[in-house]
């Protein structure tokens, strides 16, 4: 906080008069901020920035096709060679121990890799630069320091958006000018995201831990609600995190991608994909999805199927490394199918907007979708494939007539019952505290009055991290 | 056939396909501009475009294209071949 506040200061009184010298300062601030969390790991990251902006030169020099091949390999192996040792090491170590039951006589205890911070989004940060390269469809960045700073982007490196590079370079390429609306809407998203995280997401945790820690004895009905938080908890907490993230590179003067739009009020699974983590979703949709359709056009609709799948293993496994991500990935592939075969994936979703209330029918279709996604976070959150299972079983039982042991917490259900009807009333804006619509400049006022002085209701708790910094 | 021929076809292909009778492609058109085109009916719209042409693209050449500038581009260097 203390730290953004100073670099906002001197980014705006000393260092934005050229773009040389922005962009020497801003790098300073990457480094310095990756560098907080753990120094050890920014010579990965500059190790990795180095290797990339070389290798995005020799593709474009790159005399023919195979060299231009090689070269591509090699990004690609130094990229995912590092995310796959760092990430899923010792989670094939741990499934071959598994499967050839070597557990009782190891003669060794399996290594513990500490996971470098924001890997999983700047690698693929850097991928999406080779493949664009080699594609030919942007020009590789010639000038090292933009492209560092491309890279180490402070809002964005620990947990996204994961920008592309056509989007982010050239702004880097320009001078900005203090945007005064960017930024009051810069201050608004972050007010909204603190809010979203420390308020509601925070709020849910002890809840939502309680319930996935005794799921075994716990009532269906106990399980119903835990899950419910839980489904709650990790959109506040992540889409509260990409709103203070965007909000941050706003009062920068920059724009990054969008990362959510309002997901729980989808009304098909595709639909909700096309809302939530954005950024990601289309990251994997241009590079996996699309090269796998693409290059099996004729098969038809098997070629979508096949496509969606892989698709999402790839999220599951990016996600992290363990089976039940795995399973996470395949359940929301095989819930697209019979969306593929009744040729709605993509048909457009847009609301009766001349109503404030949905239709019957609109209502049905998201609360669906929502209990899908529901669903879908047993895996997403259970410790293991074991664990989600018994949860699942739990959650289906007749128990589920009986009171909830856990209580219900009717304040925590009151504010997000609150906080969602907000976003719905709001859902055509980028974010919901985007613009207000009410004349009276006192009420809004008390509004920003009143998030902002709920932060610190919250503040004497023990501070929680938000939940995508592991991934 | 000229670039003019070749755009026509394709509004037709797009028009069909989109299911979008207000559709009206320039040779800087790229998929931003039309809300229907998306990853899976840009599929769509390669294998129809494969069968009208008597062509076949191969992946890089399907990758390269910004709008629909080049995408003519890659149909002209098919069919003189």
């Amino acid at each position: 906080m203390y730290f953004f506040i100073i670099v906002f200061l001197l980014y705006w009184n000393f260092f934005n008069k050229t773009i040389k010298l922005r962009n020497i300062f801003l790098l300073f601030s990457n480094c310095f901020f990756y560098a907080w969390w753990n120094w050890k790991f920014l010579f990965l990251l500059i190790l990795n920035i180095v290797l990339v902006y070389v290798l995005g030169i020799k593709i474009e020099k790159a005399k023919n096709e195979k060299l231009k091949k090689i070269f591509l390999t090699i990004g690609l192996a130094q990229g995912l060679g590092t995310l796959f040792y760092c990430k899923y090491f010792n989670f094939f170590i741990s499934s071959f121990i598994d499967v050839f039951g070597l557990k009782d006589n190891l003669p060794w205890t399996p290594l513990n890799i500490i996971l470098p911070l924001g890997i999983s989004f700047y690698t693929f940060r850097s991928i999406g630069y080779l493949l664009d390269v080699y594609n030919e469809k942007i020009e590789p960045e010639k000038n090292i320091l933009i492209f560092a700073n491309f890279v180490s982007f402070f809002p964005t490196i620990i947990s996204g958006p994961i920008d592309k590079a056509n989007k982010l370079i050239p702004q880097l390429k320009h001078i900005s000018t203090f945007n005064y609306e960017l930024a009051v809407k810069g201050t608004k998203q972050i007010l909204w995201g603190l809010f979203k995280k420390m308020v509601i997401a925070d709020g849910c945790s002890d809840y939502v831990n309680i319930v996935f820690n005794n799921s075994a004895s716990l009532p269906s009905s106990s399980l119903w609600i835990g899950l419910f938080y839980y489904t709650i908890q990790i959109y506040m907490d992540f889409s509260g995190y990409s709103d203070i993230a965007i909000g941050v590179s706003k009062l920068l003067g920059f724009r990054v991608a969008r990362n959510f739009n309002y997901p729980y009020f989808s009304q098909n699974i595709a639909d909700y994909w096309k809302r939530w983590h954005i950024s990601l979703t289309s990251w994997l949709t241009e590079y996996i999805f699309t090269p796998i359709s693409i290059e099996l056009r004729d098969w038809g609709n098997k070629a979508v199927i096949l496509g969606i799948i892989l698709t999402f293993l790839s999220s599951g496994l990016w996600h992290g490394a363990n089976w039940t991500f795995v399973l996470w990935g395949l359940l929301n592939g095989l819930y697209f199918i019979p969306l593929i075969i009744a040729g709605k994936m993509n048909k457009k979703k847009k609301f009766n907007s001349n109503n404030f209330f949905p239709t019957p029918k609109e209502f049905f279709s998201m609360l669906s979708t929502f209990l899908l996604v529901m669903i879908t976070n047993v895996f997403f959150r259970a410790d293991s494939v074991k664990l989600a299972f018994v949860y699942l079983k739990g959650l289906f039982s007749y128990s589920i007539f009986k009171y909830p042991t856990t209580g219900f917490d009717f304040l925590m259900l009151f504010l997000i019952l609150i906080t969602m009807i907000f976003e719905w009333s709001q859902k055509d804006k980028e974010f919901a505290l985007e613009s207000l619509n009410i004349k009276y400049k006192p009420i809004r006022w008390g509004i920003y009055m009143i998030l902002f002085f709920s932060l610190f209701q919250f503040f004497d708790q023990p501070e929680r991290e938000f939940i995508y910094f592991k991934f | 056939m000229e670039r003019s021929d070749i755009l026509i076809k394709l509004q037709d292909i797009f028009i069909n396909i989109l299911d979008n009778e207000g559709i009206e492609l320039l040779e800087n058109t790229t998929a931003n501009d039309i809300e229907e085109w998306d990853s899976l009916t840009h599929i769509q719209l390669i294998v129809e475009i494969e069968k009208e042409f008597f062509i076949r693209f191969n992946s890089k050449e399907i990758r390269k294209w910004n709008n629909i500038g080049e995408m003519i581009d890659s149909i002209l260097e098919k069919i003189k071949k």
